[in-house]
């Protein structure tokens, strides 16, 4: 028999007033952002606002002038740029006995007073090294804005040594930058590729956090109508498979919500910036925006995905008796909303490839990867409607064998079920 | 005119163990029915088979005299053994949910709700979360949910159990209103005592089984002719041994006789007075412990296990 409209509507109501009403709701729609936001700025602002400051001895013994030419150009580089790393320099003479002085300086490393000393020869020269000697070498950014700028140093040094004009090579041999202009139906249009790829990560984001937040929310409410014991109350009036279905919406609901208040924010906070951008670039340069088609397909797999992950949420809250014991079983469904990730990177440089075709059409990725491949370049019309198809295949069977179980299960309290009893509750007729 | 709930040949097997075996019964209109047995008797299932919550292997479920259908289910008042409530929403909100779904608008079952509140004397709480709410209280609510939609039938499983004394009583006299507007009762539970000032008719099941059902007062009638009161010094075991003894229940101070159809007391009691001191040897009604142990016997279970007083 069919499920009753009715009871569902009931059920998804109360499950959403319940949340809406909730101080969690409210606290998790506006931490969430800040917390993202957060973590994305945080690191950034870290890295730029923290220089490190490396005090610096050389020893040049060429005559060549390097050392002072370091410095300028070091120098030069800092004014111009936002660079993380400074350097105090301080130039050494040069002195006969080089053993006394390599173990002076030494010395002065272990003594706190520089942090490392560089040595600059003939020899070294020639082959194309420059000793560097410091206590710490895992200062990455340090030693490569110092080689950086003695390659410079050195190859400007070199050029002069055989008579050519430093300048003049150096116009000559500036390298070429593509321009990239991404060819669609609607016109060909200067894109600087980076827009796309922010979008799709950022669809590909929220697809699988929200997917992960709402499928816990759906384990952890029937967890509670268990605990609570309010459970058979409600299944002696309604069906299991409504009172499931009415959860599944209810929460999913409360998604979407979460969803458009995050969306209208974004788009209110952004659009003074996002204007005051498009008056500045070129004519032909085009930001990336959402498109109605791209959000509806966002939508579209949104609701499939939440559907088919917190269906099996469903199935697994109604087999355990709390959160513990759930975890486990739980946490396979994470896995293959992990899984995507894996494919992320190779999918996002060619995006026709059999791979990203063979995994997209897979359901259980489908929502996520289908998602990332509509927001680079369109896929072909019958693979996207494939990969729906299949996915809405899926989710019918997996509500099928999940109401089985959830039908038993949400009347079975005590010990936890091991997989062979799961695979009898589904035989029960 | 039909009964109420009718039972026919209800079935239910998991796996090997079969809970409830081939259970027949009905209950005509305005009665109180109590299903007793001891715990693991299959009294449970029975109801939730009567509920449709599970689907039982053979045998069906009529309501008035029709296969009962998911609407009709709305007609029933059901209470659980395990019952609870969300413990975040308000009185109000619960109970409103609880009526929308057994078919009343908002608006009927916020009527309904403010007459029940003030007959538990819970109206002042009905903003509150049921968290708020003590033990007690929260089975009121619960008794309130199950009742409000104005059910023609009410079904609870071991209603009484976890109940304070003050709540067992507002539970009856509730309950005895119900009845008292032609409605039909149904409930279960192991404790013999309550069905015995409550019920009209009951059904004794052990092991899965009915072992006894009919009205009560022709049940006790029946044994009470041929059920005696024995006080006496002696070999009690040898009494089994008389002829037209059907059963001897020993009690502290004293035992429980009852005589086959065919034999009549003052028979007996000469042959006791032959190997006994007998202090006294009257008729009298059993209860229903007592009964529920003769019937058991008769059927042929072992009663070690399904002896409700253990």
């Amino acid at each position: 028999m069919n499920p009753d409209p009715r009871n569902i509507r009931i059920i998804a109501k109360r499950e959403y007033l319940a949340r809406i009403r909730s101080k969690g709701f409210w606290i998790s729609t506006f931490a969430l952002p800040f917390l993202m936001g957060a973590w994305i700025v945080i690191p950034s602002l870290v890295a730029t606002k923290t220089k490190s400051s490396q005090r610096l001895a050389v020893v040049d013994l060429t005559n060549k002038e390097v050392a002072p030419a370091l410095v300028e150009k070091l120098d030069q580089w800092a004014e111009r740029t936002a660079q993380q790393v400074s350097f105090e320099i301080e130039l050494i003479a040069p002195e006969e006995d080089t053993e006394a002085l390599r173990s002076r300086l030494d010395e002065r490393i272990l003594e706190g007073d520089i942090q490392a000393w560089v040595w600059i020869d003939e020899p070294g020269l020639v082959d194309n090294t420059v000793e560097y000697h410091a206590e710490s070498l895992t200062n990455f950014i340090t030693q490569g804005t110092l080689e950086r700028a003695l390659s410079s140093v050195v190859r400007r040094t070199r050029l002069e040594d055989e008579g050519y004009d430093a300048e003049v090579i150096g116009a000559l041999t500036r390298s070429v930058q593509l321009e990239t202009v991404r060819v669609s139906e609607e016109g060909s249009t200067a894109d600087a590729g980076i827009g796309g790829f922010v979008l799709a990560i950022a669809l590909f984001m929220v697809l699988y956090m929200t997917t992960l937040i709402y499928g816990n929310q759906v384990m952890l409410g029937v967890l509670e109508e268990k605990s609570s014991r309010v459970v058979e109350v409600l299944v002696a009036t309604i069906r299991p498979l409504e009172l499931m279905l009415g959860k599944l919406i209810g929460i999913g609901l409360i998604g979407l919500t979460q969803l458009a208040i995050w969306v209208s924010a974004a788009l209110l906070l952004t659009a003074p910036a996002l204007v005051g951008l498009t008056a500045a670039m070129p004519e032909n340069v085009q930001i990336p925006t959402l498109t109605v088609g791209l959000v509806a397909h966002f939508l579209g797999l949104f609701i499939l995905g939440y559907f088919f992950y917190a269906t099996f949420y469903a199935m697994v809250g109604s087999a355990f008796n709390n959160p513990q014991e759930a975890q486990q079983l739980a946490s396979l469904a994470v896995v293959w909303l992990v899984l995507p990730w894996i494919f992320f990177m190779p999918i996002l440089n060619d995006p026709d490839s059999t791979l990203a075709v063979v995994t997209s059409l897979i359901p259980l990725f489908t929502p996520t990867l289908m998602m990332l491949r509509i927001a680079v370049k369109t896929p072909p019309a019958w693979q996207i409607f494939l990969g729906y198809a299949l996915t809405i295949a899926l989710c019918f069977g997996m509500t099928w064998l999940c109401a089985r179980i959830y039908r038993v299960g949400i009347l079975m309290y005590g010990k936890k079920p091991t997989l062979k009893e799961l695979w009898r509750w589904i035989r029960y007729a | 005119m039909h009964p109420s709930i009718e039972l026919q040949q209800l079935r239910k097997a998991y796996g090997d163990f079969l809970a409830v075996d081939n259970i027949s019964l009905s209950v005509e209109p305005g009665q109180v029915y109590g299903l007793l047995g001891p715990n693991g008797a299959g009294k449970t299932t029975t109801i939730r088979m009567l509920m449709d919550i599970i689907a039982p292997d053979r045998g069906r479920v009529l309501f008035f005299g029709q296969p009962r259908t998911r609407s009709e289910l709305r007609r029933v008042g059901y209470l659980p053994e395990e019952r609870g409530l969300y413990r975040k929403m308000t009185v109000l909100d619960h109970l409103i949910f609880l009526g929308e779904l057994r078919g009343l608008s908002r608006r009927q079952a916020i009527a309904a709700i403010d007459t029940y509140l003030e007959r538990v004397e819970l109206t002042e709480w009905r903003k509150s979360k049921v968290e708020e709410l003590s033990k007690g209280m929260q089975q009121k609510i619960q008794l309130v949910g199950t009742i409000l939609h104005d059910p023609d039938i009410v079904v609870l499983d071991e209603p009484f159990s976890g109940l304070d004394p003050i709540n067992q009583g507002l539970f009856k006299e509730i309950l005895s209103e119900f009845k008292g507007r032609g409605k039909t009762i149904l409930f279960s539970t192991h404790v013999m005592e309550q069905a015995e000032k409550l019920c009209d008719a009951i059904g004794l099941i052990a092991r899965g089984k009915v072992v006894l059902d009919g009205d009560l007062a022709e049940i006790k009638k029946s044994f009470g002719r041929n059920s005696y009161r024995l006080v006496a010094s002696g070999d009690l075991s040898q009494i089994k041994s008389i002829p037209g003894i059907e059963d001897c229940v020993e009690h502290d101070h004293f035992a429980r006789i009852l005589l086959a159809s065919d034999t009549n007391g003052s028979q007996v009691l000469r042959r006791l007075v032959e190997f006994l001191d007998v202090e006294e040897f009257q008729s009298e009604e059993p209860d229903l412990v007592e009964i529920f142990v003769a019937a058991v016997r008769k059927a042929g279970l072992v009663t070690d296990e399904t002896d409700p007083r253990q």
